[in-house]
């Protein structure tokens, strides 16, 4: 199938933060016209217009990628709205790579907003109606339910300790000390604030979980011709997967994320990567909580099953490692405006690729990365892998 | 099948009731802060120009949709307007008939590129016309919230 080349060429984003007092629609903006500063660009340059929201109950406005359209640069353009829950961030930038490598259009301003502070009395409220009203809903779950089951599945299985996944909050957290845009960088957090934090559902604890966050990312996509006039360091898309599980989590192997694989085997093979473990530098898996970073990896082929906290403890993961691993500081450091989060992490791929990462540049030249997100109903991975 | 045949009463399936229970605390971001502060405390409208555009938007915005620029050219404008369209609501959200028939229109403010919906009062229905002149009535300083409703309405002109 003949497809375009498609490369990434302005990234920008807003500060992270707890509550803003921006409106969305501001927010996005800000991003959104920090993404065309950064190559140059002006909205008359832009073909279409991709945007990333998760659900409307965040911001309360339904509609909202419709009422988001003018913050995002969307006024007399042809936009679009994707929507995989927490796996939008990643999907935003698949959107906007088979809008032009379609070659439907040349240039895609791709914009992913989230204002979690206006729920209240808490954004979880948001997920209270998003299991089965018959099975499960008069049991009254919330979402970290699924998430401690999955982590006590995943460490039951591999043997491990809090202790061992403990290590990822560290480490991302002290990544974030050097993010300008960061809501939670800690450059002296221990291990054992993580494990002395709150018990919220065993084995998930306050300091494994990302936080509540207001914030909007941006990313500028344009076809090789355009690109290579506006830049001499385009960072290409070079492979894109996605995949739905069962949205029965009662028929999932929760120790094992099969949909990242499957989705990671799409994005390899599209890029020729045979050999993940030696051809990707640095990688951004998905981290709202600490075990999801570990559980990433590993569904992203770069470790074997239940070895990713070993690597971990080995210091591989670092950001001077022979793997970094969220040298942003990744969702538990920099924060978790769910759709901005997963661009995030595309954004700073593209950082990093071109040697632009500042405080967090991670060392020796990366050439390839791979970033992913997650959600839905905990059964979606997106992937996206880039290179220079 | 149940989808075929009619369920004549509710109890005849299993049904559960629920709701999603969500609130939402919106702020009015850093142009509306203005603009409905300047409403609040001196009963005035503020407008936003974008000198590329050469546009007033009314509510005022951070930004200009259509070039992208940030706006802080912030200017006066006036409480008056026309009536661009207008409707006549007969029934609330359950089907009820209103106590009075309710007029909401949209009145597009002089010397601006944008406007309000809002209610227009001190006139009868059969009275008002598309291109009608009204004015903005302000509830008593002591009663504004910083709010919309601080409009009280839009009555006729002269």
């Amino acid at each position: 199938m003949a497809r375009n080349r498609v490369a990434i060429v302005g990234a920008g984003m807003t500060k992270f933060v707890r509550r803003a007092q921006e409106t969305a629609k501001e927010l996005a903006w800000e991003a959104a016209s920090k993404a065309l500063e950064s190559c140059e660009m002006t909205l008359d340059d832009i073909d279409a217009v991709v945007i990333g929201t998760a659900p409307e109950a965040f911001d309360g406005v339904h509609m909202k990628s419709e009422y988001l359209s003018d913050g995002c640069g969307g006024w007399g353009k042809p936009v679009i709205r994707g929507y995989v829950g927490g796996g939008t961030g990643v999907f935003a930038p698949i959107q906007g790579w088979y809008h032009v490598a379609s070659g439907l259009f040349d240039t895609v301003l791709v914009v992913c907003e989230e204002k979690m502070s206006s729920c209240q009395p808490h954004p979880q409220g948001a997920f209270l109606t998003i299991f089965d009203h018959t099975t499960e809903r008069p049991l009254g779950p919330n979402l970290l339910w699924i998430f401690a089951l999955e982590m006590n599945a995943y460490m039951t299985r591999y043997g491990l300790s809090k202790r061992d996944i403990a290590l990822v909050s560290v480490k991302n957290k002290r990544n974030a000390a050097d993010h300008p845009a960061a809501l939670l960088g800690d450059p002296n957090i221990t291990v054992e604030d993580v494990l002395n934090s709150e018990v919220l559902a065993w084995p998930v604890q306050r300091l494994d979980v990302s936080p509540v966050t207001d914030g909007a990312v941006a990313v500028v996509m344009a076809a090789e011709h355009v690109a290579r006039r506006v830049t001499n360091k385009p960072v290409w898309v070079e492979g894109v997967g996605w995949c739905l599980d069962t949205a029965y989590w009662t028929n999932r192997d929760l120790s094992y994320p099969t949909y990242v694989e499957e989705a990671a085997r799409m994005a390899y093979k599209m890029a020729g990567i045979t050999e993940p473990r030696k051809q990707i530098h640095i990688a951004e898996p998905y981290d709202p909580f600490d075990y999801k970073e570990l559980h990433h990896l590993e569904g992203l082929l770069l470790f074997d099953k239940g070895k990713a906290p070993e690597a971990t403890a080995l210091g591989i993961t670092q950001r001077d490692g022979d793997l970094p691993v969220c040298p942003s500081g990744g969702l538990l450091g920099v924060g978790n405006p769910i759709a901005a989060a997963g661009l995030m992490k595309v954004a700073e791929l593209f950082w990093q690729l071109r040697g632009e990462a500042g405080a967090r540049q991670v060392p020796g030249q990366p050439k390839r990365g791979v970033a992913q997100a997650w959600g839905d109903l905990m059964q979606v991975g997106t992937v996206i892998v880039l290179g220079v | 099948m149940s989808l075929l045949e009619r369920v004549a009463h509710p109890d005849q399936t299993k049904a559960w009731y629920g709701e999603i229970p969500i609130q939402n605390r919106y702020t009015a971001g850093i142009a509306g802060e203005r603009f409905f502060r300047e409403i609040k405390d001196h009963g005035r409208f503020w407008g936003v120009r974008c000198p590329h555009c050469d546009l007033i938007y009314v509510p005022p915005r951070l930004y200009c949709e259509r070039c992208f620029a940030q706006l802080e050219e912030w200017v006066e404008v006036p409480t008056t307007g026309r009536v661009h369209t207008f409707t006549v609501v007969h029934i609330d959200l359950d089907g009820n008939p209103l106590p009075e028939p309710r007029i909401v229109a949209f009145i597009q403010l002089d010397g601006t590129d944008g406007g309000l919906v809002h209610d227009l009062g001190e006139v009868d229905p059969e009275d008002v016309c598309i291109g009608m002149c009204v004015e903005a009535v302000f509830k008593d300083p002591a009663e504004r919230r910083g709010s919309i409703t601080d409009i009280r309405y839009f009555r006729p002109v002269g």
